[in-house]
């Protein structure tokens, strides 16, 4: 018996912290924000998870956060690592500088 | 569930707000401050948050995984990394919001809108009712059994996952050879 | 016979392609002589299926297929031969004459740079003149006609890097080209109708057609034969024609290629029967350009054109006995043409070949003491020329005259324009000898002159020279209508003359006597105004002679009236069609292309803000899609 807010209440919330974290990976420049926005996305989108596992009753949901939470770490680590071989370059850390895969 | 009936709805409700809140806000503030410093322990807040709510929804494991492994982990290695990076500042809100800015905002609100709106129409009345789960739900065990048996093809694979992310991480952090 | 019509025609079609495959391998000297012995060839085939022929008692024509050329539903084409009495005549005077002109090359064309291209040509020609006398069909009659124009372009410009050669080449294709098109639509009038171009279903159906549908073919066939045989109004180009070799001139268009209109209409009789007011605008025409030629040709100074406009005015003779009727008067006059122009032609070419190219009447004068021989066969087929007996000549053209006499009363018209071009051919014809020959040697004579080893011109010329001075001579014997007439009675079985066109005997001595009479007449004031020491004065109007001399303004009416128009027509199509439209479609689609791939390459920023906003707008607005349409 859940107790509290209904499942649409988390739903909510998912989706606010997923929206807030696209308009930080679209809004600001230093690397390292943007993958703090992202990893705000992707905590959102676990959040959604876990709520419709726990409205389902069954164990996939979480299954599947778990696996994105290591994905995430992952990402982060790689995503880490680029940022420092550009600091490393001595270029800028600013993703519109980062501009060289231009068409 | 570790929250018995005992506690009664009203504690759940005041947690929940509170968790709530806290999770929002940090999230409004990982994106709006200019110090990455700050940023990152905000998201900490806010990992810190959500492990309590996913408490709320009865997956005890993952909180725990999310605070250990999320906040303890992923975070440290992004603060190492900003400290080591240096302090850098930008103002993104300064000078008034581009046309880019106001692109992206309402970009992030139609999504926002938009799963809202779809979550409602298609299962707006479904969600009034969750199920009735068991003791073990969420318990390690219990994710542990569901690894080993149902899940295993996404366990396998998240380790290898995992495995090309620190070779990547390996490759992407040793020193280049200069050329000439 | 049928082995020997197959031999002729193909003879000269593999000199031509031995000379052409050989290439540089072989000496000039050879190829001239594969090309020469494959024209006699050629002539021997030409006499056995002539012998073959006259052996059989059905000589109405035998038909021999190689295999289907062309087929197209019903409509099928064979690569086929006809031979009958019509089309033997002309092998032999083709093959005949050819080979005599062919050998006379070599002599003419030695030291030419190019002389394996003018033999692989010659033997082209002389092939596709056969193809057109033999062909069994009529599209096989069109195609050896394009050959022939083709050859005669080749040849005509064949020293190419003279501008005049090349642009008389081109004219003279041209012009044929205007006679191609409106055969090729009688004949698909003649498909419409008739379903096939064999000469037995063409020739049967004729009678069935309706008088406009006849009389457009025949109208189609009167135009190709007139360009051909270059009388007017599309005889401009022969005179330009001259600019190439003379044994050219005297093959093509003086004893073959030119005859081919006439033969055309014989041929195709039965069409032209059905459809006799075009058979007497034939005639007509043959008249008119009798007299204008023989006009024109009275102010000509270069030895050749005078020729070639003797030529134009003969033809028109045989257009004229054709278009009456007298098929037969028509064919033997283009034999006795054949010899005694051939020999005109290669007589005037022995003297430029002495003279080292030099053509100008007016400088030549008094060569005969210096080329007697030449001299004599010259005045032999002068006098055949002018139809004086016992040349050939006299035989042939008045047969025309009288047939012309005997068909109701425009016969007669046409008969006193026949007296009057008697008159003139003596006139211009005898005005050219007493010019050339006569007298003392000018200084430009004495100057150039060289004889060539001892004698007047190398062997392979004077030999020809002589054979075709015993024909003009002799050739007209075989047929005295109405004493004897083997020719008319071979070529009966193909080309029955009119009824018509058959003259009394008194108007056969009527028209012989006047036009004998009047031919002397010609000579004589030839001779008071040329041959005297004191030539006597006559005076002519300056407008008549300024006429003449602009050969009555036909190029510059020609010219003002289809060229002028239509290289305006082309170059404003040039200028605003070509150029604006589509050459600049091309560039512009290049362009265009260009923009487009620039304008597509402005999205890619390189910044990851645009593309990460691009990739959120877009999942938004799919996602609203997406639950619109679920």
């Amino acid at each position: 018996m859940l107790l509290g807010p209904g499942i649409a209440w988390y739903l909510g919330i998912a989706a606010f912290l997923f929206g807030i974290g696209a308009l930080g990976v679209l809004v600001r420049r230093n690397p390292l924000i943007v993958l703090l926005s992202l990893e705000i996305m992707l905590n959102g989108g676990n959040l959604a998870l876990i709520a419709f596992a726990r409205h389902a009753g069954n164990g996939a949901g979480q299954i599947f956060a778990l696996a994105v939470m290591a994905v995430a770490a992952s990402e982060v680590c790689v995503g880490l690592g680029l940022v420092v071989a550009i600091n490393r370059r001595r270029l800028a850390l600013d993703v519109d500088e980062l501009s060289e895969l231009r068409g | 569930m570790i929250l018995g009936v005992s506690a009664g709805g009203g504690l759940v409700w005041a947690i929940w707000v509170i968790a709530g809140f806290a999770c929002l806000a940090s999230g409004v503030a990982v994106v709006s401050f200019s110090n990455p410093f700050f940023s990152a322990l905000a998201l900490i807040g806010n990992l810190g948050s959500l492990a309590v709510l996913y408490l709320l929804l009865s997956a005890e494991f993952v909180a725990a995984a999310q605070v250990l492994v999320y906040a303890g982990a992923v975070m440290v290695m992004f603060l190492f990394v900003i400290a080591y990076v240096g302090p850098r500042t930008e103002t993104p809100w300064a000078g008034g919001p581009s046309w880019q800015t106001i692109g992206a905002a309402l970009a992030a609100g139609s999504i926002f809108l938009e799963i809202i709106v779809a979550i409602g129409l298609k299962a707006g009345g479904r969600l009034k009712h969750s199920e009735q789960v068991h003791g073990s739900y969420g318990t390690p065990a219990w994710i542990g059994r569901l690894f080993l048996t149902d899940h295993l093809l996404a366990f396998e694979i998240t380790s290898i996952v995992l495995l090309v992310a620190a070779v990547g991480g390996v490759i992407l952090g040793s020193h280049a050879k200069r050329a000439g | 016979m049928i082995t020997g019509a197959w031999l002729c025609l193909f003879s000269p079609l593999a000199g031509t392609v031995l000379i052409t495959l050989a290439g540089g391998r072989i000496s000039r000297r050879t190829a001239a002589w594969i090309s020469t012995l494959s024209v006699f060839v050629a002539f021997a085939g030409a006499l056995w299926s002539f012998f073959g022929l006259e052996a059989k008692s059905n000589r109405s024509g035998y038909l021999d297929t190689a295999w289907t050329w062309l087929q197209g539903g019903s409509f099928k084409v064979g690569l086929s031969i006809f031979v009958d009495p019509l089309s033997t005549m002309m092998m032999l005077i083709v093959a005949g004459v050819g080979a005599l002109i062919v050998l006379y090359s070599i002599g003419y064309m030695e030291g030419d740079d190019e002389e394996r291209r003018y033999f692989a040509y010659m033997s082209l020609f002389v092939f596709s003149m056969l193809l057109l006398v033999e062909g069994g069909n009529l599209l096989l009659l069109l195609a050896g006609w394009g050959l022939v124009g083709l050859s005669s372009y080749l040849l005509i410009g064949f020293w190419h890097e003279r501008p005049t050669a090349v642009a008389a080449a081109k004219k003279a294709f041209v012009m044929n080209a205007v006679g191609d098109t409106t055969m090729a639509l009688a004949f698909f009038v003649l498909i419409l109708h008739s379903g096939s171009l064999e000469f037995g279903n063409v020739f049967d159906t004729a009678t069935t057609l309706s008088p406009t549908a006849v009389n457009l073919v025949a109208l189609g066939l009167l135009g190709g034969a007139a360009a051909k045989s270059a009388q007017i109004p599309l005889h401009t180009w022969l005179p330009d024609a001259m600019e190439g070799p003379t044994p050219v001139s005297a093959l093509i268009h003086a004893a073959t290629m030119v005859t081919a209109g006439v033969y055309l209409i014989a041929r195709t009789h039965p069409i032209f029967e059905q459809a006799r007011t075009v058979e007497l605008v034939a005639a007509g025409m043959g008249a008119l350009t009798l007299l204008v030629a023989g006009l024109i040709a009275l102010v000509q100074t270069d030895i050749k054109r005078v020729i070639a406009y003797s030529t134009m005015s003969q033809i028109g003779y045989m257009f004229l006995g054709a278009g009456v009727g007298a098929y037969a008067g028509g064919m033997f006059h283009l034999m006795t043409h054949a010899f005694f122009k051939a020999l005109l032609f290669m007589a005037a070419g022995v003297i430029i070949h002495a003279l080292a190219g030099e053509q100008d009447i007016r400088k030549m004068r008094g060569i005969g003491t210096l080329m007697p021989w030449t001299k004599w066969a010259f005045l032999a087929g002068a006098l055949a020329l002018v139809g004086l007996p016992p040349f050939s000549g006299f035989f042939s053209k008045d047969a025309i005259i009288a047939a012309a006499l005997h068909d109701h009363w425009y016969g007669v018209i046409l008969a006193l324009a026949g007296l009057a071009g008697a008159f003139l051919t003596g006139l211009y014809t005898f005005r050219l000898y007493f010019i050339v020959f006569p007298g003392s040697p000018s200084a430009f004579v004495r100057e150039h002159h060289h004889a060539h080893e001892g004698r007047e011109g190398p062997r392979t010329m004077l030999v020809p020279v002589g054979i075709l001075g015993v024909l003009a001579v002799a050739g007209g014997w075989i047929q005295f209508s109405p004493f004897w007439h083997p020719v008319t009675t071979w070529l009966e079985p193909a080309a029955r003359t009119l009824g018509v066109a058959e003259p009394t005997n008194t108007q056969e001595a009527i028209a012989s006597i006047a036009a004998v009479l009047l031919g002397l007449a010609g000579v004589g004031v030839a001779y008071a105004l040329y041959g005297r020491s004191e030539p006597v004065a006559v005076r002519v109007p300056a407008s008549v002679r300024r006429a003449l001399e602009h050969k009555l303004y036909f190029d510059e009416a020609y010219d003002a009236l289809f060229y002028r128009p239509a290289a305006a027509l082309a170059d404003w199509l040039r200028s605003d069609f070509e150029e604006p439209v589509v050459l600049a479609s091309g560039s512009d689609l290049g362009e265009t292309a260009l923009d487009i791939g620039r304008g597509t390459g402005r999205l890619q920023t390189g910044l990851l803000r645009t593309y990460v906003f691009f990739l959120g707008t877009g999942m938004a607005i799919v996602a609203v899609v997406f639950l619109i349409v679920k």
